[in-house]
């Protein structure tokens, strides 16, 4: 203390600089977005949705194939699989004449896409074969696979297979068939590997090969690009995911702006108003909400009925608005209701503010907050209620695709060709989930905030 | 004249806080909201802790209870001894050894205070179930004679209620009855007339000067009002941004004042004396941010006797006399505003 | 209490009035009005429905003939197949529908009450986090997918073991019912999960749990009196409309696992424009959904004493 001396103790005067101690004060959407910003989770969706929306809509200005074309070389392609082919001669028929000199069921010669051509010797006891194709072995079970052909004598030793063939592993099996043409035991299976071929005039109608070029039968080419694999129609993944992708956002952000702007001026309006016409309005909302959602999603498609060529993308879209406007529309009114008791209310009334300006200049956007997380929550539901119709067949119309519709026809190749149905439900999930974590982080932004001001 | 505050004690007190410090990591940065609190209280006192909101009197008594959430709160040094034994931060605290049986507490807002899904009188039976290992029916029985107690009508129907089905005075003396129900040896009242209006504020202040009258227990008080310090209190801390600016006795607070703030509390009390000026002068600007709090004295921006030692160095406690200190550099004897003048424009002021 | 059940149940009604209006209204505006024209198949169902729904007679009568109709329990008759009455096919195919349900909502609720408590307590440790990325994904995942993806890992486990333990598809014994059961209330697992959660952490910072812990009761005591029963409280008001979105989420279940429910029997109705089936079974559900809130609702007054007491 004897430190101090005689000048410590001047008097000084206060200042209003002094004083001038809090923090600057933030305004409510600046401070929401710094929560927001603080949030790594929200951004990271923030970035996810940006990179959805280029997707969506710049992606199909850099890949520009069709989505509805379909190459038939490439059916059910996964993602980068070898497309290499073999120029071969073109299809001429086949006698039965096999070069091969092995015993049993053999190929005649090498397997193509084009055709995979099979002779035989007679099984043992038989009077007839029955020519099976699978994709797996045929095992204890004696799994055969689809029947291809039979034959009730045994002058027929060759059978010639040119139904849908892909480049890869079947398992050929030929069964012997008793005298009034029953299954018998007696059986042979091998197994063949198919050589992806295509022929000179193929190629060149195609565009794969210039037509000054020097390519001749036996060299290799290859096939148009498909990045992420074909579906079960040789259509293009890729671009159909894009294609998909206008669909389900047209849907899961149209459709969810169009029902919370009307659900606002309906809830807005109602709460307003007060009294009978809020508690009719009310009513009416109430009625709305306890509608069988789906049910009467799928009425009112059936009541719109879809035409030829139609898309049914339309009909969805005003089912979901007629459907889902209750939840803002009860939401905004109660914001109302609450922002109506205000003391600022009262105050800016008594300064003879009329009521358009107490509208939008104090209760309009003291709802904002409330409604931007409720559009980023309603944006995943209505994606994953076009999925789900889309899926039960109830959605849009094939051959649109929206990444619902593209998981109901992947489903149906699951065990074989499991992309179809893994990148439209992974988009989904991917959109779904983002969305989901941005109202998250918003919610969380405005919460706090509110939480704040108590 | 003047002594450092921190003399070694002669026996140990019923609760005695040294030293408490407590910090609170917020998303804007490290709130410092308590800083270094000492202060004790024996059987059948009454301590007020004074002070305008958010200056920390809730945080160094939840501190002390071990009910501050822990992150983000952190309690960075001090202790506080009940009967001379350490309990802050220690596993007694969390148990049911002290709270509860030995210090009981109630609090500010009773309308939330209560779980809204249990009837009042099971809630005010739970704390004998769990510390006098009562069974329910006795317990039950017990909570309807506390009813009683705190004069509570019609307690048997009224056992049976749910706090929604109660006003909020009579909820107060629902938690009244709870606090007590284990005869504590202290009762902690965090602000427990602010929520009421002022008829009730009076009979529940009465209540709680009744039962210490019957028991001998040591109430410690935080609250804002001058007026209940006055009606309650043997001793008063006066705090201001987390630290206690002045103790003493009630006596000391409100006739010799001996900081800057205390006496603009009282400027800013409102009396019903009519010789005193009927306007009231409110104490211009607002105090610190305790995010990062001043090196100096915390009301030096407010204080109208401000000296360059106060933005500077952190005022020690100046010992007026027995019991009665002050955190003033005011108190210093080099000063040239001697604490005099205090007291003399005190008088022209009031 | 019973004027408040009373209430309630009138609510219902008139509910279910509007929902039954709405249905009539919207399959008569399908364009061409199928009632009326030759869609139907034969003569003998045509003459059916020409008795049972009045369609000689003008709109508003044909509206009153079916109110008539709904009022006496009679749903209606099918639009392609003689004979069969839409209740009938409720009685056959919802029992079914109603079971896989009941289980769903069973999973659904316990799991969302015991995982959301569990991640509350261990607020931003190990389980929180594991917890919270399987609702994530359980959120975000379509139902579809995850009843495909069982599907395939139910393939590979019973070819693994080398029996079928737990059949793929079909209905019939309790095996049948746990997978699809299971997927259907995934869902919903996980919004209650989250639900409970963030109503946990809210009790937990509630001024009556710091007023229970100054009176000095133990954790595990204030966990089980005065924690859960709050928390819980934002949960049973869900559960009503959880209810519903599991009753139709049935639907997708009900056609991947190839259950012989009502919801696979209304997307065939659909398909084959079955108008008079569609129409009924749109009602029933409806109907059943109402009821079910209620029912939710009323149970809700048994645990919230604030409702119970003042209604």
């Amino acid at each position: 203390m004897s430190s101090l001396s005689p000048a410590d103790f001047e008097r000084i005067s206060n200042s209003s600089e002094k004083e001038n101690i809090s923090r600057p004060s933030l305004s409510y959407w600046a401070d929401a977005w710094i929560r927001l910003k603080a949030n790594k989770r929200a951004l990271l969706s923030l970035y996810l949705i940006v990179a959805l929306l280029l997707f969506t809509i710049v992606g199909p200005l850099i890949w520009t194939i069709d989505p509805a074309l379909q190459d038939l070389d490439q059916i059910s392609q996964p993602p980068g699989s070898n497309r290499l082919a073999l120029i071969i001669d073109d299809y001429e028929p086949w006698t039965g004449l096999s070069s091969s000199s092995e015993n049993g069921l053999r190929l005649a010669e090498s397997a193509t896409t084009m055709a995979v051509r099979l002779v035989w010797d007679v099984l043992p006891n038989a009077s007839g074969h029955r020519v099976y194709r699978n994709i797996f072995p045929v095992g204890e079970e004696r799994a055969y696979g689809i029947p291809l052909a039979e034959y009730f004598d045994n002058s027929t030793q060759f059978f010639e297979d040119r139904l849908d063939l892909k480049p890869r592993r079947y398992f050929y099996s030929i069964v012997s068939l008793g005298e009034n043409g029953e299954l018998q035991d007696e059986y042979q299976s091998i197994a063949v590997d198919l050589q992806r071929v295509t022929t000179m005039s193929e190629a060149r109608a195609k565009g794969l090969i210039l037509p000054n070029s020097e390519l001749t039968t036996g060299d290799s080419i290859n096939l148009n690009l498909h990045p992420l694999g074909t579906d079960y129609l040789g259509r293009d993944m890729l671009s159909r995911l894009m294609e998909g992708a206008r669909v389900s956002l047209f849907i899961g952000i149209g459709a969810p702006s169009l029902f919370i702007l009307f659900g606002i001026i309906y809830g807005s309006f109602a709460g307003f108003m007060g009294g009978k016409i809020d508690q009719f309005l009310m009513r009416f909302a109430d009625f709305v909400v306890a509608l069988p959602f789906l049910l009467f999603m799928i009425l009112f498609k059936i009541a719109f009925g879809i035409g030829p060529g139609e898309s049914g993308v339309f009909p969805m879209l005003v089912a979901l608005v007629v459907l889902m406007w209750p939840g803002t529309a009860r939401l905004v009114r109660g914001q109302i209701l609450q922002i109506r008791e205000q003391g600022y209310i009262g105050a800016s009334q008594l300064l003879g503010a009329r009521t358009n300006y107490l509208i939008f200049r104090h209760m309009l956007p003291n709802t904002l907050g409330v409604v931007l997380v409720t559009i980023t929550f309603a944006i995943p539901s209505a994606i994953f209620i076009e999925a789900f119709l889309s899926f039960i067949g109830m959605g849009v119309a094939p051959p649109t695709p929206s990444w619902g519709a593209m998981s109901n026809e992947g489903i149906k190749n699951m065990l074989t060709s499991p992309h179809e149905l893994l990148l439209p439900a992974i988009l989904i999930s991917i959109t779904v989930l983002a969305f989901n974590l941005l109202g998250d982080g918003l919610r969380d932004a405005f919460d706090a905030r509110l939480r704040n001001q108590e | 004249m003047s002594r450092n505050i921190n003399q070694p004690k002669s026996s140990p007190k019923l609760l005695d806080v040294n030293k408490l410090a407590v910090e609170f990591d917020t998303y804007g940065g490290v709130v410092h909201a308590v800083r270094d609190v000492s202060f004790s209280v024996d059987s059948g006192e009454t301590l007020a802790i004074v002070g305008e909101s958010g200056c920390g009197k809730s945080v160094t008594v939840q501190s002390i209870m071990g009910l501050i959430p822990m992150p983000p709160g952190r309690i960075t040094s001090g202790s506080a001894l009940l009967r001379g034994q350490e309990i802050l931060g220690t596993a007694m605290i969390q148990g049911r050894d002290i709270r509860g049986s030995e210090i009981g507490m109630i609090f500010q807002d009773p309308m939330t205070s209560l779980n809204p899904t249990m009837s009042i009188g099971d809630q005010i039976a739970e704390p004998m179930q769990v510390h006098k290992g009562y069974d329910y029916r006795k317990a039950y029985s017990e909570a309807i004679k506390l009813l009683e107690l705190t004069k509570i009508p019609e307690s048997t129907k009224r056992a049976k209620q749910y706090p929604f089905e109660f006003s909020g005075g009579m909820l107060q003396r629902a938690m009244i009855a709870m606090a007590i129900s284990c005869k504590p040896s202290i009762l902690i009242a965090d602000e427990p007339t602010t929520a009421l209006d002022v008829t009730i504020q009076a009979q529940i202040l009465d209540l709680l000067q009744e039962l210490q009258r019957e028991t001998g227990m040591a109430i410690v008080l935080i609250t804002h009002d001058l007026g209940v310090v006055a009606r309650l209190a043997n001793e008063v801390a006066v705090m201001y941004a987390g630290k206690i600016v002045e103790h003493g006795s009630v006596e000391d607070i409100f006739y010799r004042s001996a900081h800057p703030y205390t006496l603009g509390l009282r400027e800013a009390m409102p009396t019903n004396d009519p010789d005193k000026q009927s306007v009231l002068s409110p104490i211009p600007g607002s105090p610190p941010d305790l995010f990062s709090p001043p090196v100096g004295c915390g009301y030096c921006a407010r204080c109208p006797w401000s000296m360059s030692v106060c933005e500077s160095k952190n005022p020690e406690g100046f010992y007026l006399n027995e019991g009665h200190y002050s955190k003033c550099w005011m108190h210093h004897q080099q000063s040239p505003v001697k604490p005099i003048e205090l007291y003399f424009e005190q008088q022209t002021h009031g | 209490m019973i004027s408040y059940i009373v209430k309630r149940l009138l609510q219902g009604l008139l509910t279910v009035w509007f929902i039954a209006t709405a249905t009539f209204f919207a399959m008569h505006n399908v364009p061409g009005d199928p009632l009326l024209n030759d869609r139907a198949v034969s003569d003998a169902i045509r003459a059916n429905l020409e008795s049972k729904y009045g369609l000689d007679q003008p709109l508003g009568t044909q509206y009153l003939i079916y109110l008539k109709n709904l009022s006496q329990g009679d749903f209606g008759i099918s639009f392609t197949q003689e004979n069969r009455e839409v209740n009938d096919i409720i009685r056959e195919h919802f029992p079914v529908s109603a079971i896989l349900g009941i289980l769903a909502v069973v999973f659904a609720a316990t799991g969302g009450i015991l995982f959301g408590a569990l991640t509350a307590i261990y607020r931003n440790r190990l389980p929180d986090f594991i917890i919270m990325i399987l609702v994530i994904l359980g959120i975000s995942v379509p139902s579809f997918v995850i009843a495909a993806m069982s599907q395939l890992a139910l393939v590979s486990f019973n070819s693994l073991v080398g029996v079928t333990v737990i059949p793929v598809a079909g209905w019939g014994t309790i095996f049948h019912m746990l997978t699809p059961a299971l997927v259907l209330g995934l869902g919903t697992m996980a919004y209650l999960t989250r639900l409970m959660r963030s109503s946990m952490l809210e009790v937990v910072g509630s001024d009556y749990i710091r007023t229970a812990k100054s009176k000095g009761i133990p954790a595990p005591r204030i966990f089980t009196r005065h924690q859960i029963r709050n928390a819980i409280l934002p949960v049973v008001t869900v559960l009503g409309p959880s209810i519903a979105s599991i009753t139709t989420g049935g639907f997708v279940v009900e056609l991947v696992f190839a259950i012989p429910g009502l919801g696979r029997y209304f997307v065939q109705a659909v398909q084959q424009l079955d108008y008079t089936v569609i129409m009924g079974t749109t009602v029933f559900y409806g109907a059943f959904l109402v009821f079910m809130v209620i029912l939710v609702d009323i149970l809700y007054g048994l645990v919230d004493p604030r409702v119970r007491l003042e209604k």
